[in-house]
């Protein structure tokens, strides 16, 4: 497969999306519902299981460097405060979609592809576009702002706890530590990944479903450049975000 | 919770039967050289590419922090040590989940709705020996080449946004790198890829050997796969941080050094 | 040489497939398998060679329970056994002449053999076989992707002859053939019961083909025998379901056959 005009396609799709937005037939809130529940609701055990053990092992990390290079461990609130809301409670539920969520829009829409399923939509009339991707647009957008954002609380919840009872600090102590350093710019910065995320995912595997050829092998073979695209997609834009935030902060 | 232990069992045992076949067999080595050299010739753009990015996410990221307290000194080491110790490791293989396991799931899971496994064993040949044993080694030999590539142009990539976007020269940057990071560190991170690669390839051969049902079957085997390796390595790498750091603390009480 | 099977019985989940079915397969026999879709056909055969296990009872091939068989021993009796799949099942990544000599390099063979194959054995051999099932040498450098469908089950039929097995297990082997390689199949099946005493049991659904080539069928349903008889003896049967399958068969037949058919069902 051509990776540029993958490409072109992937931002095509995007853009018939975003005009489905005007168009009041497509918010259909069953289907949107349903979606949530499959991309957001099913996937909280498995970022809140993730983030909280990613969340022990940073805290961990950031003291024994903070010993190391400052010999004061007094700002770990602040430092793991400040990676958590930035980076940490963003990126690690952002692959976590991608590699549950987008997979499996992938491996739903390839297979729709090669049984004809979808080509017996477009014979009825229906506008895959309106009907399969704009619910899961709209869904990855809703699920990755809120798990984002449970996943921040989560991680900051574990990397507290590490704090309290590995390194000795009160949990007001702690909570007033991270204050200095967190502030609205943060929030607006987790949010605007999360939904930037959110919105990449689904969209990058719907674009390799609907390219999917040759039954069951091309089902796999979508699947898996749908999961390496988007994770590479996900850091290109991570960085290009902080990078801009920078400017901000 | 109950399903979560069932299937890292049958995993597990899935890993013993492999590396038991590996043993019972008489030794050839060329297809899990070929194997290693598919594996790293695919992954290698992406590998790289990743890998600059993820490096300049962390300069940036940690450059804020230290710049609030005059300690952009520390820039290089941190960001080295960070990239070698937790995040190089974590990121490749995610990103060899995403590329090889998958790539595996889908092409041992294809293998298997199409019975070409059962016709292989019929033949009179353990598909274990002739399909999963090679792949499954030559990926956990090549997370260790990827590994050490994916450092190198991490911890460059580091380097040159630190110089255009934070106004530190690569010498400044290097020369607070020995306070952070020594050679057994990188040998941990050594460490760790290769048990990440053993659960990207053991989960998703494994996934991949036990798929049914056409293509569906083969679609939700990647997903599986992909959702169940990152959750492994995620706890993977909490176990092995707090295995280390046992380690490196026994290591100097029997040296005698302090830390 | 035979096969016999022994109150077998297997379940996927609460679905019982098998219940305690018994039967037997004499040398150079075709055995026709038939039945509805999912009513345990493919199963059968696949016990047959180890590779899925019956969850009671057991299953003799020449008075080896393969039931109870390591690995090893297993690999011994699948080298007796030829499978020819639903689908193709031919190795993407190999070329033609690669699939079907793959069964004359694996060490089980090497091991009966007593020795590894020349080279030029193995292409005379392959290119005997490819010519049983009227094909031509000129496609062995073929990726099996570049290969028509049909041509790709014959592939795979030549693969599964190469190491000269005495017993062939077919699974649905004309499913999504033309006609006319339906024929050359069912022909091939026919010759090598015949010349080479090789023992066949094929599943399948297609009726007319079991009464022109088989000498017994039996009929599975719900997990039990509905019949297990010789062509003539079914065609008297009064069971529901085989007078279905009769009759859909005989609606496909030209008018005067239909007439001979339904006269011996009366005599």
């Amino acid at each position: 497969m051509n990776q540029s005009l993958v490409w072109v396609s992937i931002i095509q799709l995007f853009f018939k999306t975003l005009l489905n937005l005007f168009q009041p037939s497509a918010w259909r809130r069953s289907e949107i519902m349903q979606s949530i529940i499959q991309s957001g609701i099913k996937s909280i055990p498995i970022v809140v299981l993730s983030t909280a053990f990613a969340g022990v092992v940073v805290t961990q990390q950031i003291a024994w460097h903070m010993d190391l290079a400052l010999h004061d461990v007094s700002m770990i609130p602040g430092f793991t405060g400040q990676f958590i809301f930035r980076e940490l409670g963003i990126a690690i539920p952002a692959l976590l979609l991608v590699s549950k969520v987008g997979a499996s829009i992938t491996a739903e829409i390839g297979t729709m592809k090669v049984t004809e399923q979808i080509d017996a939509l477009k014979l009825l009339r229906i506008d895959p576009v309106e009907y399969l991707v704009f619910p899961r647009f709209i869904a990855g957008i809703v699920s990755s702002a809120c798990l984002t954002l449970l996943a921040v609380a989560v991680t900051l919840c574990c990397s507290g706890l590490v704090g309290v009872l590995g390194y000795n600090f009160g949990i007001l102590e702690f909570l007033n530590g991270m204050k200095h350093f967190i502030g609205v710019a943060d929030l607006a910065c987790a949010l605007v990944k999360g939904v930037a995320f959110g919105s990449l995912i689904p969209i990058i595997s719907c674009a390799y479903g609907f390219r999917c050829e040759g039954g069951a092998q091309g089902v796999g073979t979508a699947t898996t450049q749908a999961v390496v695209s988007a994770t590479v997609a996900i850091i290109i834009l991570d960085f290009l975000i902080t990078y801009l935030f920078t400017w901000f902060l | 919770m109950m399903a979560f232990f069932q299937e890292l069992g049958a995993t597990s045992l899935f890993f013993v039967r492999v590396v038991r076949t590996l043993f019972s067999t008489q030794g050839n080595f060329q297809p899990i050289l070929a194997q290693i050299a598919f594996v790293s010739y695919r992954s290698l753009s992406t590998v790289l590419f990743a890998g600059v990015f993820v490096g300049a996410i962390l300069v940036l990221q940690i450059d804020l922090i230290l710049a609030k307290y005059d300690a952009e000194i520390f820039l290089g080491g941190l960001n080295t040590s960070t990239v070698i110790r937790e995040v190089g490791p974590l990121i490749i293989s995610f990103l060899l989940a995403g590329k090889i396991g998958a790539f595996t799931a889908a092409e041992l899971g294809t293998m298997r709705v199409t019975e070409q496994i059962d016709a292989i064993e019929c033949l009179g040949t353990n598909p274990i020996h002739y399909l999963v044993v090679p792949r499954l080694f030559g990926i956990i030999l090549s997370s260790l080449i990827l590994l050490f590539l994916g450092l190198l142009i991490s911890v460059g990539g580091a380097m040159a946004v630190a110089w255009f976007a934070c106004g530190i020269n690569t010498l400044e940057f290097a020369s607070s790198i020995p306070k952070f990071v020594s050679v057994s560190t990188f040998f941990a991170a050594l460490f760790k890829a290769l048990i990440y690669g053993a659960i990207v390839a053991t989960v998703s051969c494994h996934r991949g050997f036990t798929a049914s049902g056409g293509a569906r079957g083969v679609g939700q085997a990647v997903t599986q796969a992909a959702i169940y390796t990152n959750l492994y390595i995620l706890f993977a790498n909490f176990g092995i941080t707090h295995l280390l750091d046992l380690a490196e603390k026994l290591t100097q009480s029997a040296l005698g050094v302090s830390p | 040489m035979s096969i016999r099977f022994e109150q077998v019985s297997k379940s996927f989940g609460s679905k019982r497939v098998l219940d305690g079915v018994s039967f037997e397969v004499e040398r150079g026999e075709i055995l026709f398998i038939l039945g509805r879709s999912g009513m345990g056909k493919s199963v059968t055969l696949k016990q047959m060679i180890g590779l899925l296990k019956p969850d009671s009872g057991h299953i003799y091939v020449d008075h080896q329970d393969v039931t109870q068989l390591d690995e090893n021993q297993l690999a011994r009796v699948r080298q007796k056994c030829g499978m020819v799949f639903q689908h193709p099942a031919l190795l993407d990544s190999l070329t033609v002449y690669e699939n079907i000599a793959f069964g004359l390099k694996t060490v089980q063979f090497i091991r009966s053999a007593g020795g590894a194959l020349p080279e030029e054995e193995i292409k005379r051999r392959v290119i005997e076989k490819l010519a049983l099932v009227h094909l031509g040498p000129e496609i062995l450098d073929r990726l099996p992707s570049e290969l028509s469908y049909g041509m790709q089950k014959r592939v795979s039929l030549a693969r599964t002859l190469a190491p000269n097995p005495s017993y062939l297990l077919f699974d649905e082997p004309t499913t999504g053939l033309d006609p006319i390689t339906t024929n050359a199949v069912n022909d091939l099946i026919h010759d090598l019961s015949r010349k080479l005493q090789v023992t066949s049991l094929v599943v399948s659904h297609d009726m007319a083909c079991a009464l022109k080539i088989a000498d017994r069928i039996l009929v599975l349903d719900h997990g039990k025998i509905l019949a297990h008889t010789s062509n003539e003896l079914l065609k008297l049967s009064q069971e529901p379901l085989i007078q279905d399958f009769l009759s859909e068969t005989l609606a496909l037949l030209p008018p005067e056959e239909r007439f001979d058919s339904l006269a011996g069902v009366r005599q």
